[in-house]
């Protein structure tokens, strides 16, 4: 007897005892969900019946696949390791559920999800197998489409989070090639100054230039200063103020003229950072300058301190006075109320007998705007 | 003048600059032994001059070849340079040998008080204090000198 006989004789005795009034048998002939059953006695476990679902997924006649093992539906690409997964599941007895490349008769491929589970007789033999496909290429495809598209979007946002480091990069080189640029050009103002100072003869112009050069140097400072910390939209007066006060005091030479600091770390914005700069240069300069004439010894206290809402910067010396030591020199105080009024802050100059108390009210963070 | 009397190259592409600066070490009280412009003159001078001290700015006529020429008169000539340069944050952590730097924009008073702390540390061996403001020592230089911390102020 033949293979396809044998499986023949198989299936007519399933459909015998299934008959036309097994409302089960019924179901499974008519359900739009491609099923098949295997004969597990056979060599080879051949096809006994497949439903109509089957042969139209497939593209075979039911007489094609009726005493065939269905690994005819397999093909060049379908994967060795499903293959290997299904033949073990069948060899240990065990039911499966896989995503299987398939192929019809016409040779085009389908996605099938295959379900192969082993039916037993009572003495708990394996007698058939029973598999459902279904097609899901619609799916796999989109599921492709997706992985595809991520893929694509991962590799878009890694393109332009590199275009944007680089960007970063290049802007930061530039800010550094900037802030080289300023404090060169200082540099250069200041020697400019220095030299015609050397050259001039009249003490007056001498004089001018000396005030234009501590100003240029009091900016100097601050953008010394301005870059050095990580945070590059604060600056720290407290530390500039020491700076500053150590040069101008060091460069006076004026062993006899003390400098007390009493300086609590405030902040400003980077943005106000010079404009403020060149008040307390002013104001600290007048004091050195005018307060102590003719080699007179006293002291001069700058203080920072933070009440609420304000910062207060309070120069004060033991010196001559307002009215003796030819202060306010115009140009220097004209400077001062300037910079007091963009800065928002309020100046106040007090007579202190002896001596003069300068104090700079500052709001914090803009907080009179 | 506090410590010995130093030859000082300096070595500066700014014309005004390396003239301003000419000035102010001779007003210190020190000599300006010579100015060199690119690396090639810098360490052409310093061979022949055998200065105690090069003020050596990084970016020079042949692009930013100043820490080069740190390195070179360093290890040829054993002078001791000392940077002066806007970019303090892009010198090298060894210095390059160098044994500080001065950052611009300095000031007058600034160099001077530097200069004549340097003077002091290479005629005694040791340093007689904390640096003044404005000088950063390497660190090299700071433990051969004696000092265990080394802020770096410039």
């Amino acid at each position: 007897m033949t293979d396809y006989l044998k499986s023949q004789r198989a299936s007519d005795q399933l459909a015998a005892e299934h008959g036309i009034d097994d409302p089960f048998a019924a179901a499974i002939r008519a359900t739009r969900m491609a099923m098949i059953v295997t004969d597990a006695t056979q060599a080879d476990n051949p096809i006994i019946f497949a439903n109509d679902a089957f042969l139209r997924l497939t593209g075979y006649a039911r007489s094609e696949v009726i005493g065939r093992n269905c690994r005819f539906l397999q093909g060049p690409d379908t994967s060795p390791v499903a293959i290997g997964e299904l033949r073990g599941a069948i060899a240990d007895g065990d039911d499966i559920a896989i995503d299987i490349l398939n192929y019809r008769k016409d040779g085009s491929t389908f996605w099938n999800a295959l379900y192969l589970s082993p039916v037993r007789n009572k003495l708990g033999q394996i007698i058939y197998f029973f598999g459902s496909q279904l097609d899901v290429s619609e799916k796999k495809q989109t599921e492709q489409h997706l992985r595809e598209t991520r893929s694509d979007l991962e590799d878009a946002v890694e393109a332009r989070t590199r275009e944007l480091s680089l960007a970063l990069e290049q802007k930061t080189a530039l800010l550094h090639e900037v802030d080289h640029r300023v404090k060169n050009n200082l540099q250069l103002i200041s020697s400019l100054l220095l030299l015609q100072n050397r050259r001039e003869k009249e003490p007056a112009v001498k004089h001018s230039l000396r005030g234009m050069l501590e100003r240029v140097n009091a900016i100097a400072t601050v953008h010394r200063r301005l870059f050095q910390s990580e945070d590059v939209e604060r600056f720290d007066v407290s530390a500039f103020v020491r700076d500053l006060v150590s040069d101008m005091a060091g460069s006076a030479n004026r062993d006899e003229i003390r400098v007390s600091l009493d300086l609590e770390r405030v902040d400003v914005p980077a943005s106000k950072a010079a404009p403020l700069a060149l008040v307390i240069s002013e104001l600290f300069s007048n004091a050195l300058r005018h307060g102590f004439p003719e080699g007179r010894s006293g002291h001069i206290s700058v203080s920072i301190t933070r009440t609420n809402g304000e910062f207060r910067i309070e120069i004060a010396d033991d010196g001559v006075g307002m009215a003796e030591g030819a202060r306010s020199t115009g140009f220097g105080l004209t400077i001062v109320q300037l910079l007091c009024q963009q800065l928002k802050a309020r100046s106040e100059t007090t007579a202190t007998q002896p001596g003069t108390r300068v104090v700079v009210n500052l709001p914090v963070n803009g907080a009179h705007h | 003048m506090p410590g010995r009397a130093l030859d000082v190259l300096i070595v500066e592409d700014e014309v005004l600059l390396a003239t301003e600066l000419e000035f102010l070490v001779q007003e210190a009280g020190y000599h300006p032994v010579g100015c060199a412009m690119s690396s090639d003159e810098a360490v052409d001078l310093a061979r022949s001059l055998h200065p105690d001290l090069a003020l050596v700015d990084v970016h020079l006529r042949d692009g930013p070849t100043g820490v080069e020429v740190v390195r070179k008169i360093h290890d040829d000539c054993g002078c001791v340079a000392l940077f002066m340069t806007a970019n303090v944050k892009r010198l090298p952590d060894d210095f390059a040998g160098a044994c500080g730097v001065i950052g611009k924009p300095y000031s007058e008073h600034g160099v001077k008080t530097a200069l004549a702390y340097l003077a002091v540390c290479l005629e005694e061996g040791h340093a007689p204090g904390l640096p003044p403001v404005g000088l950063a020592l390497a660190p090299a230089y700071a433990e051969l000198w004696g000092l265990t911390e080394t802020p770096r102020s410039a």
